[in-house]
């Protein structure tokens, strides 16, 4: 057990560490590159804990997929620092409630008796074949299969929600559309013309 | 479970090692002489001409956020294919049922022209 709690404490002071990081970098490529360790180190967290397959969905599609995605953005973007900076005064006591509201709301969760220690008694480690994802799978399909077809209309809201957002077509741009291209026969672009010679006299 | 997974905690700490190792060895015995044309930033030998950063266009973050919604999907896949031959064929016609709703997001988006690029 001892070793398991030397890894948690890395693992949980890197990811603390991280996360203040991310709130006080004054170059936001930096602080993408820190919510990227804090990631990283909260996959270690859950692996701690066992949830093997989350711990790598979370590697895979936040640090893998999403953070990149945030970083081109953050990388290519012009942000004006200081434009940014100069309503700090009038928006900092909106800041600071909705600060107070979310610690409040997390204190409220967090010392709920859903989450006492008592509930869960002492983690029981699992033996060396045990298999996070098959008994994940083996309710996710069958037992919370209503929750899991809400998934995927969330995930077609999603789809919907982002074209309906960001679509626009331009008439004027010019793009090859690969059918009419294969499609185009002799007589539509060739045009033979007879044209009489003309004689010297 | 966990000591399957010691030999990616040796991993990573031999990785922080050598990748701070290295950086940390140029930096202690590298020569460590900077002036002010060093430090400035240049485009093959000429001033920038101008800033890297621009305007993007939001057609980027359609394409990015289609394909995190893909990725997810994916990710669904894997544990269903690991218990497929327990949970029968309820789960199969489960996940078929899945696919076809996210199938046809994926038609009204092709339809739409949201996966071409101009």
């Amino acid at each position: 057990m001892g070793f398991d709690k030397l890894v948690f404490y890395v693992f949980a002071a890197v990811l603390v560490f991280a996360a203040l990081r991310v709130i006080t970098c004054r170059n936001p490529v930096h602080a993408v590159f820190y919510l990227v360790l804090a990631f990283l180190n909260s996959a270690g967290l859950w692996l701690l804990l066992e949830a093997e397959f989350l711990a790598m969905t979370l590697v895979l599609v936040y640090v893998g997929a999403v953070m990149v995605l945030f970083l081109f953005v953050v990388m290519m973007l012009d942000i004006n620092v200081a434009e940014m900076r100069a309503g700090m005064r009038r928006f900092a006591p909106v800041g600071v409630g909705i600060g107070i509201l979310l610690v409040v709301e997390m204190a409220l969760i967090v010392r709920s008796s859903a989450f006492s220690p008592e509930k869960f008694g002492n983690l029981v480690r699992s033996p060396a074949d045990y298999s996070n994802t098959k008994a994940l799978g083996s309710v996710l399909y069958t037992e919370h299969v209503y929750a899991f077809e809400i998934a995927a209309v969330i995930l077609v809201l999603a789809i919907i929600a982002a074209i309906a957002l960001t679509l626009r077509k331009r008439p004027k741009t010019r793009y090859q559309d690969p059918a009419r291209q294969v499609s185009v026969r002799r007589e539509d672009r060739v045009r033979l013309v007879d044209v009489p010679s003309e004689k010297r006299g | 479970m966990l000591e399957n997974y010691l030999p990616i905690l040796i991993f990573l700490a031999i990785g922080l090692a050598v990748g701070g190792g290295a950086m940390a060895a140029g930096f202690l015995l590298g020569p460590h002489r900077p002036d002010a044309e060093k430090n400035s930033p240049y485009e093959c030998g000429f001033e920038a001409f101008e800033d890297a950063r621009m305007k993007f266009d939001v057609r980027y973050y359609l394409v990015a956020i289609l394909f995190i919604i893909f990725d997810l999907e994916i990710a669904f896949l894997f544990p269903w294919a690991v218990v497929l031959g327990e949970i029968g064929m309820f789960g199969f016609l489960a996940m078929v049922l899945f696919l076809g709703i996210l199938v046809v997001g994926f038609i009204y988006e092709w339809k739409k022209g949201a996966l071409e690029w101009e």
